[in-house]
């Protein structure tokens, strides 16, 4: 389980985060909602160890993050983290050079269900293409937890929707998952838990199966809520 | 160690192209001077003793013997040798800054890899160091072609001989650059080394405090700096000839592992809790 405990964090005089908890288990889909510069970006990078935190903590498996945890989670950022003059055959020898966790059949699996070619240069792919090549590249790790920022952000519907489908397939299987996005519509459906952020403060959080069968809302008809309220 | 290798190995790809460029820009510039700086004494001699009548003996009075030593004053040879330096010194920076700035944002993956964050921060000095190195051992092999191409167009009687360990030792930079004993070479390489620690410090205090980091980090050269040349100040002007040159030795040796040393801990602490992508 990844767990955020009360963590507070500061840009300057900007206090991003104010105390913000959650939890994520493993075989669930947690997403984190907030209009753009709530924090949903700080948290994964806090989490990864991108960002140091003011106060609070964050605990993997019951553990503070160190080196062996890249080996249990990956992050995949919303923007592509391999260089521009790779191929794509070249970006994952890199992983592959690096992660023991790095999975060959999957990374074969994931480069055919998006239909990406090897030797294309990453500069030269398409938005949505560069999407999937990053996308791939941290779903080959077979690692317990995901964490994934924005995967729809500024990408074509096809593009879209083809992402979508890797949260439904073999891919994702029992990982424990966290995707910020502002896109609900897309994965309303798949996800398990929401956690709804505001001026760097959780709201709201709710399973969504209960939301559903209990109240029978959507988790855009909550948002709707919680927001314009 | 693997992840380090592997590191250095990758740090060097990233830099090769352009240090094959620099390779070859020292290797042209200077065989060229060798041929310009052979040829325009060479047209001298002939106009001198063939036009003018003057005799041998009283040209080499007057203009003297050519010798590998005044090729190496010149522009042909110096200036491969400073763009190498000014090349290696930018690099120093870029090599980090590239990974935040750089059309992808390369640091995720660097910070993200599992390893020790440190294994990346010794992975780029290492592979700085292997270019400097790289660019010594060039410099050598060169000078000894240089010296046989030298030797191929003046005549003996016009040039004195010189072997390469003498070219250097006569003049004061290349001494440094390429030492000529194994003390000179550890001591002067070992400053270098640790200079590199102190400004990958400063850098890493920079992109994990920012604003705040860009005064931390020149603050903390500037310490270290401080640090490690205050014997040679209170040395020279304070106190002369207190220590004997051993001694001030060993204490720069001490003085410069020390400095190293808090280098490589601060900057393991900024990878590890510091540092924002």
């Amino acid at each position: 389980m990844i767990e955020v405990k009360d963590i507070t964090k500061k840009f300057g005089r900007k206090q991003v985060l104010k105390g913000v908890s959650f939890s994520a288990n493993k075989g669930e889909i947690t997403c984190l909602i907030g209009i753009n510069g709530v924090g949903k970006t700080t948290i994964l990078n806090a989490i990864m160890a991108l960002t140091p935190i003011n106060k609070g903590q964050i605990l993997i498996d019951g553990e503070k993050i160190k080196k062996e945890s890249f080996d249990k989670l990956t992050f995949i950022p919303d923007a592509i983290t391999v260089l521009p003059n790779m191929t794509i055959a070249d970006s994952m020898q890199f992983m592959r050079d690096y992660y023991k966790s790095w999975n060959e059949q999957r990374a074969t699996d994931l480069l055919q269900f998006f239909k990406l070619n090897p030797t294309d240069k990453i500069a030269q792919l398409s938005k949505g293409n560069t999407a999937k090549v990053n996308l791939l590249l941290g779903l080959a790790l077979d690692v317990d937890y995901i964490l994934m920022d924005e995967p729809f952000s500024g990408i074509d519907m096809f593009s879209r929707e083809q992402i979508a489908d890797v949260f439904t397939s073999h891919l994702i299987e029992d990982r424990g998952v966290i995707i910020t996005t502002h896109e609900i519509s897309d994965i309303e459906h798949l996800i398990d838990k929401v956690v709804l952020l505001d001026e760097g403060v959780v709201i709201k959080q709710f399973n969504t199966e209960e939301v559903r069968e209990m109240e029978g809302k959507s988790v855009v008809d909550v948002m709707r809520e919680v927001y314009q309220s | 160690m693997k992840s380090y290798l592997k590191l250095t190995s990758f740090e060097l790809s990233r830099f090769f192209k352009l240090y094959l460029v620099l390779i070859a820009i020292t290797i042209i510039s200077q065989i060229i001077g060798v041929i310009v700086y052979s040829n325009s004494y060479l047209n001298e001699m002939n106009k001198v003793i063939y036009e003018e009548q003057m005799p041998k003996a009283e040209f080499l009075e007057v203009y003297g013997r050519s010798s590998l030593f005044n090729l190496t004053q010149t522009l042909w040879f110096l200036g491969p040798i400073a763009l190498c330096i000014v090349a290696l010194i930018f690099y120093v920076f870029f090599i980090w800054y590239r990974d935040w700035f750089g059309k992808n944002t390369f640091i995720y993956r660097l910070l993200m890899l599992p390893t020790a964050r440190i294994n990346v921060f010794f992975a780029k000095a290492t592979s700085i160091f292997l270019m400097v190195l790289g660019l010594i051992a060039l410099q050598i092999v060169l000078l000894f072609i240089e010296n046989m191409i030298y030797q191929w167009m003046v005549p003996n009687e016009f040039r004195t001989d010189m072997v390469v360990s003498q070219v250097i030792q006569n003049f004061h930079i290349l001494d440094i650059i390429i030492p000529t004993t194994i003390t000179k070479l550890i001591l002067y390489y070992a400053v270098g080394f640790m200079a590199v620690f102190v400004i990958f410090t400063g850098i890493l205090l920079e992109r994990s405090y920012r604003w705040k980091g860009i005064f931390l980090g020149i603050g903390y050269c500037a310490i270290a700096a401080a640090v490690f040349v205050l014997p040679i100040i209170i040395q020279e002007l304070l106190q002369k000839n207190y220590l004997y040159l051993v001694e001030l030795i060993i204490i720069e040796v001490i003085l410069g592992l020390f400095v190293a040393a808090c280098s490589i801990w601060l900057s393991s602490f900024l990878l590890k809790h510091r540092i924002t992508v």
